[in-house]
């Protein structure tokens, strides 16, 4: 046997494990999607069905004939209205998010490219602020709103987002800001531009996708919170879907169906948000290295 | 744009001349009605626009306190007597006698006495009652009662803690047994009785033999719970519910039935109902004269004890004024309106509610006669609701009593849940509910506290802090370039410098004083010292089950999540076919919507037609792998399937494994961190003839440490703050046996349901201690994994 046919066939044979490799993973990762899959799958199932189905059938058998009565139940529900949780979510996510993507990329640039006085310890400061439990703070900031008669208001659930953002997010930011060339600014400092110049003419024109990272995060967790709406709004009609979701729970305790239906609805805003802006995520955290 | 939304954000300004805030705790029936008589009251009332608004029950106490405390309480709300005291005694809600004195028109005498005086502390009344609402009501299916060949009750029944068959259908317990019927396979296919819930039969049971869980109903100093003849009935029941199965137990309802007990009278399935007379609307809807589902029911009283003893568990409810009402008549004429002729009358004719006022609960607009529309006949035995009202007992209406009672809830429902016997529940509910309860007792004086010196205190702490940050460059010299760049770094770090200010250190500082006060937020703050502190320590048994629980909950969650979350990083980062829809998949549920996908968790944890009670107990997985039956060995019922969320040995694996759903995060700052690493180092090594292991070892681990490190670090702090599926899952308790009583569960009720703004705060300053200690912890292993990995 020549070299050249040895050489050939352990090639070959590396190709075949190679080539398993590839689907066992593969394997692994599509019963891993199931697994992932089944619950929402599970919700959609059960808010097609009748009630009556929903009694005779297993709870994760595919509806025989869908039906979208139980959404119109939820949406025309007097005590609960979806569309005004709907409204309130998108009115309070909406303000801050804008809130959180505006001020954390300011303070992100003032942490990345200006040099002031205590920066690297407010720096250190900033950080260990992730560290802190909210529930800390909450309290008294609780004890602050009700002296400022922002309870029963939007104001305590977006205002804060307009300071900074919260540690991650400027955090993010930053080190997406250090990973631009400081030529581009070092240039435009020489032809006599301002900080905020910088800022809006060559910063933030490059920082897409940062930018939309944090836009997300952000607007996801706005739609997302739950403590905050518990314990600042009391009127009925201003809850956001999220705990809106919760109360009709309690209105409609073992109808299946229809707090199925109300799930999905809670759901689909962020499904789309998700599959619109899911080529940012990675890229973004990507370019800001987390480290 | 935005100062626009922020206008449509903020609170719409009062317009009108009066607008009343009416809030209420209702079903949709009883919304329905009083959406009705608003609209009634507000044509009757030119010049008064009401303005009604529903919470549910859960919180609805809750949010009371807090609204007042915050100065956004509602002008009249609804009320019931377990939870009128805690407003009144803050003076929340104001006493109505003067009102209903000086008003000619008004009798408080019209209104049974018994509804009357439980709404009083004994001098005032506080809550104007609209119903009374005897629990003891037994809504029984005629034809089931036919077709076994027994008379209707009649009310003369008795009951015994022995079957009496000479007695026949003067026998209550023999009635049951009669009327529950097995079908194949030990299968029950008829359930003789059902309680709406399990305590309610207790309640009926213990009473009318003539016990009594606490020495005093109006205002306990002693719990009963160890007493032989409290355990007694609590056996009894039991007994009937697992060895007897004449009455389902409550699992069996709600997740084998998949269903309540009024649906299940409603289907035929079970014989005898008991409730209050509040179900009526939901029964006349399912049981429509002339509909295929209909058959003919009525009601009739619990049976008495041997011994002629009657007493039945009442509820009743009424309206309340609030102390900061600015438009006190108007409230005033509200509320008897709703407490009076027209609100009683229209509920009353929807069988929703027994009038307060005893001449209206005997009148026809209650009691069936001739004329009565027919969707109205049933049930025909109205006039038994005011035939229970002489025998009624209430619920201790102290202040302090809920927070007792949802003590011991928690060890009582052991008993109905099956997972701890009788005797050791019991002494459990009398340990702790006592212990609970001399804590609330105890007189403390305690010293007024001065806010200025608090105020102080937080400031002179704040600015050392800051002090800290800038002292050590503060003689650092600038040249010009360099101060007019620092003045714009300030300019630019504004928002985070004044937030930081305004809504971290800041408060941090004031809930550090706040931790070292009792204070409510409504009665002026006393100095407490290290009473909170100690009260949590070495008072509160709750607290060190809850840390207990946060401990075991982070480890075994957080390093489990961060393993997968790194399989599945490291597999995602492969050329796979189609891998960014596997992506997409895998980090879609983490995003989802916490309240959403814990309510689909009940569904798949639940023991019968759960999604993975389906899997593991699948035959295929049984045959090779005997899981099903090894678990449920394990939780000690072998041959049930296992309950996830209803057993304390399960329920913690529960909540693992819906946070495992979640890795979607971390998997995604992995996979950043994967792709970070320059693919030369891997060509490097493939040059060098390295192993797909060795590069992984030496490559991709050091490199991807500060990922990983962030993932520790991040999941551990969530972790001790893990929060809404523990409260959506186990509706704000601890779980069964308090099994996953996570910290945050304690914390929030002691905040926001007691009000106990200072204890709360020194629960908030114990964790974060702990989350500081954790993370310092984290911060040395951190340094170990890297350097041994550098040094290689």
């Amino acid at each position: 046997m020549s070299e050249q046919l040895k050489y050939q066939k352990a090639t070959k044979r590396a190709q075949v494990g190679f080539t398993i490799a590839r689907f066992v993973m593969w394997l692994v990762l599509v019963v891993g999607s199931f697994a992932f899959l089944a619950p929402l799958y599970l919700m959609l199932a059960m808010s097609l069905k009748t009630p009556a189905e929903l009694g005779a059938t297993v709870a994760w058998a595919w509806p025989k004939a869908p039906t979208f009565e139980n959404f119109q139940i939820v949406l025309t529900n007097p005590n609960a209205s979806f569309i005004m949780f709907f409204k309130n979510s998108t009115i309070i996510a909406v303000l801050s998010t804008s809130g959180v993507v505006i001020t954390s990329a300011l303070v992100a640039y003032a942490f990345s490219r200006l040099k002031f006085r205590g920066r690297d310890r407010l720096f250190v400061l900033l950080l260990s602020t992730m560290m802190l439990p909210g529930i800390v703070t909450m309290i008294p900031t609780y004890v602050l709103y009700k002296y400022l008669h922002w309870v029963d208001t939007f104001y305590p659930l977006w205002v804060p987002a307009w300071f900074g953002g919260g540690a991650f997010n400027i955090f993010l930011m930053r080190q997406f800001f250090m990973g631009i060339p400081r030529e581009l600014d070092e240039a435009a400092i020489l032809d006599g531009a301002h900080h905020s110049t910088i800022f809006w003419r060559i910063l933030l024109p490059n920082a897409g996708a940062a930018l939309a990272t944090v836009g997300i995060f952000a607007f996801i967790g706005a739609w997302k919170d739950f403590m905050g709406p518990l314990i600042y709004l009391n009127d009925p009609n201003k809850q956001t879907l999220e705990d809106g979701l919760r109360t009709y729970q309690s209105l409609q305790s073992e109808k299946w169906e229809l707090l199925m239906a109300g799930s999905v609805l809670v759901m689909i805003p962020l499904v789309i948000l998700f599959l619109v802006g899911q080529r940012f995520f990675v890229k973004g955290i990507v370019m800001s290295g987390i480290k | 744009m935005c100062f626009g939304l922020m206008l449509v954000a903020g609170t719409a300004l009062a317009d009108g001349p009066v607008r009343l805030r009416f809030t209420v705790w209702d079903g949709d029936e009883s919304l329905k009605i009083l959406r009705g008589l608003v609209k009634k009251f507000e044509s009757e009332n030119p010049g008064i626009t009401v303005s009604l608004e529903n919470f549910d029950y859960a919180l609805y106490h809750q949010k009371m306190l807090t609204q007042y405390a915050a100065d956004s309480a509602p002008d009249v709300a609804m009320m019931d007597p377990q939870h009128f005291m805690a407003l009144a005694k803050r003076k929340a809600i104001i006493p109505l006698n003067s009102l209903y004195e000086s008003d000619p028109n008004f009798k408080i005498d019209d209104y049974y006495k018994e509804i009357v005086d439980v709404h009083s502390d004994g001098k005032e009344l506080f809550v104007m009652p609209r119903d009374i609402a005897p629990m003891s009501m037994i809504y029984y299916n005629k034809r089931l009662f036919k077709e076994a060949g027994i008379p209707y009750p009649d009310g003369s029944w008795t009951w015994d803690f022995d079957v009496r068959p000479e007695l026949k259908e003067k026998d209550f317990f023999w009635v049951m047994r009669q009327l529950t019927k097995i079908g194949e396979g030990n299968k029950i296919k008829q359930f003789g009785y059902a309680p709406a819930w399990p305590q309610l039969f207790t309640d009926c049971l213990m009473y009318s033999s003539g016990q009594r869980y606490v020495d005093d109903q109006k205002a306990p100093r002693r719990l009963n719970y160890n007493r032989p003849e409290v355990k007694k009935v609590f056996d009894f029941v039991v007994d009937l519910m697992n060895e007897k199965r004449w009455t389902p137990s409550a699992l069996e309802v709600s997740s084998v039935l998949m269903s309540t007990t009024q649906q299940l009278f409603t289907q035929q399935k079970i014989a005898m109902f008991q409730s209050g007379i509040w179900e009526v609307p939901n029964m006349r809807k399912a049981l429509k004269p002339g509909s295929k589902e209909f058959f003919d029911w009525d009601i009739c009283l619990f049976p008495k004890f041997k011994d002629g003893t009657l007493a039945t568990p009442s509820g009743g409810s009424g309206y309340s004024i609030f102390s900061s009402t600015k438009h006190k008549d108007a409230a005033w004429k509200l509320v008897k309106f709703m407490a009076g002729e027209p609100g009683m009358r229209a509920m009353a004719q929807a069988g929703i509610a027994q009038p307060a006022i005893k001449s209206l609960a005997l009148s026809d607009c209650w009691i069936p006669n001739q004329s009565t529309p027919l969707e109205q006949q049933w049930p025909a035995n109205r006039i038994a609701t005011h035939n229970a009202v002489p025998f009624v007992i209430f619920n201790p209406p102290a202040d302090y009593w809920p927070e007792v009672q949802s003590q011991i809830d928690g060890r009582v429902n052991n008993v109905y849940n099956d997972v701890m016997p009788v005797s050791e529940a019991m002494s459990q509910a009398q340990r702790d509910g006592t212990q609970r309860l001399s804590m609330l007792l105890r007189e403390e004086d305690l010293p007024s506290f001065n806010w200025f010196y608090g105020l102080l205190v937080g400031l002179v702490l704040t600015l050392t802090v800051l002090g800290i940050v800038y002292w050590p460059e503060r003689k650092v010299k600038y040249t010009l370039r360099e101060r007019r760049e620092s003045i714009s770094g300030y300019k630019f770090a504004m928002p985070f410098l004044i937030g930081f200010l305004v809504f971290t250190l800041g408060p941090m500082m004031l809930s550090l004083v706040m931790s070292f006060l009792r204070w409510d937020m409504i009665i002026p703050a006393q100095l407490r010292g290290f009473g909170n502190y100690r009260e949590a320590l070495m008072e509160d048994p709750r607290f060190w089950i809850s840390i207990k629980v946060t401990l075991l909950y982070s480890i075994i969650s957080v390093p489990l999540g961060i393993l997968a979350a790194l399989g599945l990083a490291l597999l995602l980062n492969q050329k796979v076919r189609g891998v960014s829809i596997f992506r997409a998949i895998y980090y879609l549920p983490s995003i989802g919507s916490a309240v959403a996908g814990a309510l689909i968790m009940r569904k798949v944890f639940s023991p019968d037609g759960g999604l993975l009670n389906a899997v593991i107990y699948h035959p295929i997985v049984e045959k090779f792998t005997h899981l099903g039956t090894t678990m449920s060995h394990w939780v000690g019922k072998p041959n049930d399937q296992i309950n996830w969320l209803g057993s304390e040995k399960t329920a913690m694996f529960a909540v693992v494994i819906m946070s495992l759903w979640g890795i979607g995060g971390s998997m995604v700052i992995l996979l950043a961190g994967l792709q970070g690493v320059p693919p030369f180092y891997y060509e490097a090594a493939t040059m060098d003839g390295a192993s797909p292991w060795q590069k992984l070892r030496l490559i991709t681990f050091p490199m991807l440490t500060p990922s990983l490190f962030f993932c520790l670090i991040t999941g551990v702090i969530g972790a001790f703050q893990m929060f809404t599926q523990v409260f959506v899952l186990f509706n704000n308790t601890g779980g069964p046996n308090d099994s996953v009583l996570v910290y945050m569960i304690p914390l929030y009720n002691a905040a926001f349901m007691s009000l106990r703004m200072g204890y709360a705060s020194a629960l908030a300053w114990i964790l974060f201690f702990i989350i500081l200690f954790a993370t310092f912890v984290n911060f040395r292993l951190n340094k170990l994994v890297y350097y041994e990995a550098d040094t290689k």
